[in-house]
């Protein structure tokens, strides 16, 4: 192997200036293909915030409004969601783990001077799992909480930064007394805002805020923790039985598919994963199109190579080259340029993504009302890297092998009788 | 017998099929020095390279050392030329951007043989040609004469059966020429190489032991010449 590659030492030598323009070609495939997925990563992680958390196994089940009259009820009728929904859903048991309401409401925050609007959320304290609400300091809603109707509330950094007068240090909120609406809650807990999120998210005891609801104690939302559906079939079969069973619950008529509106997260982040990959592949073909012309410029170069040195083969061959450690050498050669320079290009596209992540990438849109990121974590990662390596190696395989084969089978005397 | 060729024909199928060896019948022994000697269209070359592997032929039979040549791989072909031919050719065929030693090297290259050793075995054949200051040269940096030294320290390096000599000295002066058949007659008789030389030269033929000549692509008189007196060159070491 030694003795193979300080020949091709020897003849890379001879052409430094062309060797140089051809593999400049496949380091600017490279390049490309680098800085196309790192921003595409990018692009990716920002759509989706939380791209590494596990798969969410929920159902949020909203009430809607009958489409139908039936047995009585007329067309139009509400769909009230209340506490024995949450006991019906049991009987679902083989396939839903926990199933818990939630009374929502819009409301203002105050603190001193400072207010703000958010949505308030009455909640079960398991919640927080389902939900992914991450607490950055203090705890969430406990069960204590929920059986003593305590005022007490959790509610995002941004806001709470904003109730302190845009101070960063949001942990001082932290044990104070804020406003919902004119009622005193106890901050007990600050979470992670949802980056991308339009306004802000509190948290209170689920029965704290049934008493504070004047139209009536209805749940707003369902929430499903489910297990075992694993494809978009099971799923509205599993979405279909539940809501049939809910409209004979409440006496609609059990087609009425209007009652009752449900988002799958489970469903939603297999699509996006979905589009992720399609994206991702779209990606690397624009980018293996762009290698391609540096692939077709490395296979014409070893081309015009081995027509130069058709005699030096010849010579060879009367000395006991056999076919095959012909096309080795040229194969070899053809792997080394396009393997060196893809290399280079790597590196330069790397410290592109690296250059890109800290401009465009820390510096999030402005849009006014939120501030938008558009790239987040700009940059490939170790197994783009490698497929990469793998990519260029096989790319300078092909590249090398019609070359190769031309060199390996040129009859001895052809090859000597012509021309130096 | 080392080299037996029993009526062996070649034709090139061109535009006008050319029939350019019609039935060869030779024989040559281990240890000879012999020349093949006729004008350009003979048939010499093709008969070289069929001696040399480098070629197939139509019909007939041709073996070395009782080993039939015919329809031989590529690679087997290869094989064969690698232990059983050393060449040496008019255009001493060196690889320019490969000193003399590793020109040397490249047949054992070829064999397999480790990088240190080879080195060794190259460099032996390297100074016993006279040109131990001459190793690390690339070729453009060495006379037609030293040139054609290294070419035989190559055609030597594997110790061959045969060595071929296609006009061995065709791009050299006349000087030059004496001295490179003096190497080859000397080659042959100290140690016992069989040496086959190609010409369309008097002179250079005059050096062989036995002078084969052929003419339209048969063998026509075959001349023993150990007086070396066949010609008036080379007697007197005027050879052009």
């Amino acid at each position: 192997m030694l003795d193979l590659f300080s020949e091709i030492w020897s003849t890379l030598r001879q052409n430094k200036l062309r060797t140089t323009l051809t593999g400049f070609a496949v380091s600017w495939g490279i390049i490309i293909i680098i800085v196309l997925i790192g921003t595409g990563n990018g692009l990716m992680n920002a759509l989706m915030n939380n791209a590494n958390d596990t798969v969410q196994n929920i159902i949020a089940v909203y009430p809607g409004v009958s489409s139908k009259p039936y047995n009585g009820i007329k067309e139009g009728a509400r769909m009230r969601f209340n506490e024995r929904d949450i006991a019906f859903s049991d009987q679902f048991s083989e396939k839903i783990d926990r199933a818990f309401g939630s009374l929502e409401f819009s409301d203002t925050i105050s603190y001193g001077k400072e207010a703000l609007s958010s949505e308030v959320f009455g909640v079960d304290p398991m919640i927080k799992d389902s939900w992914r609400v991450r607490i950055v300091t203090g705890r969430f809603i406990n069960q204590s909480d929920l059986k003593d109707n305590s005022k007490h509330i959790v509610i995002d950094d941004d806001a709470a930064s904003q109730l302190l007068g845009d101070d960063k240090d949001y942990s001082k909120l932290l044990g104070k007394y804020i406003n919902v609406g004119n009622i005193p809650f106890k901050v007990v807990g600050i979470n992670e805002a949802e980056e991308q999120s339009w306004g802000h998210d509190s948290y209170i005891p689920y029965t704290t805020a049934r008493t504070m609801r004047t139209e009536g104690a209805w749940l707003n939302r369902i929430t499903l923790e489910f297990h075992d559906l694993q494809t978009k079939e099971a799923n509205e079969e599993f979405e279909n039985a539940y809501k049939r069973a809910m409209n004979t619950f409440h006496g609609f008529d059990p087609e009425d598919t209007r009652t009752t509106y449900m988002r799958n997260y489970y469903i939603g982040n297999q699509q996006m994963s979905k589009a992720m990959r399609i994206m991702r592949l779209a990606l690397w073909i624009l980018g293996f199109l762009t290698l391609l012309s540096g692939i077709v410029g490395v296979s014409n170069i070893m081309l015009i190579t081995v027509k130069e040195r058709i005699h030096e083969f010849g010579i060879r061959k009367a000395l006991g080259a056999k076919p095959i450690s012909i096309m080795k050498l040229i194969v070899v050669e053809s792997v080394i340029i396009t393997a060196f320079f893809g290399y280079i290009g790597m590196v330069v596209g790397m410290a592109a993504d690296y250059f890109l992540d800290k401009t465009i990438g820390s510096h999030p849109m402005d849009m006014g009302i939120m501030q938008l990121y558009v790239f987040k974590n700009i940059g490939v990662g170790f197994d783009v890297a490698l497929e990469a390596t793998l990519l260029l190696i096989v790319a300078g395989t092909i590249a090398g092998i019609i070359p190769a084969w031309k060199g390996a089978k040129v009859r001895p005397i052809e090859a000597l009788r012509a021309e130096k | 017998m080392l080299i037996e060729l029993k009526d062996v024909n070649k034709t090139y199928f061109g535009a006008q099929p050319l029939h350019v060896l019609k039935g060869i019948n030779l024989e040559i022994e281990r240890g000879e020095f012999v020349s093949i000697m006729g004008a350009s269209g003979s048939g010499k070359s093709t008969l070289l390279n069929i001696l040399g592997i480098l070629d197939n032929y139509d019909s007939g039979e041709y073996r070395i050392n009782g080993k039939l040549i015919w329809d031989l791989t590529e690679a087997k072909a290869a094989e064969y030329r690698n232990k059983m031919i050393g060449f040496i050719f008019q255009s001493y065929n060196l690889i320019g951007f490969k000193t003399a030693v590793e020109n040397v090297e490249l047949p054992l290259f070829y064999q397999g043989v480790s990088r240190h050793k080879r080195h060794d075995m190259a460099m032996e054949y390297i100074e016993r040609l006279g040109l131990k200051d001459w190793s690390g040269h690339y070729p453009n940096e060495m006379s037609g004469g030293q040139k054609q030294r290294v070419a035989i320290a190559r055609a030597l390096v594997t110790k061959p059966d045969i060595i071929l000599a296609d006009e061995p000295t065709g791009a050299l002066d006349s000087k030059t020429s004496v001295e490179i058949m003096e190497l080859l007659k000397e080659l042959n008789e100290r140690d016992k190489l069989t040496i086959i030389v190609v010409t369309h030269e008097s002179g250079v033929a005059n050096y062989t032991n036995r002078i084969i000549h052929i003419k339209d692509g048969i063998i026509g008189e075959i001349e023993e010449n150990q007086a070396h007196n066949s010609v008036r060159f080379g007697s007197d070491g005027t050879l052009k």
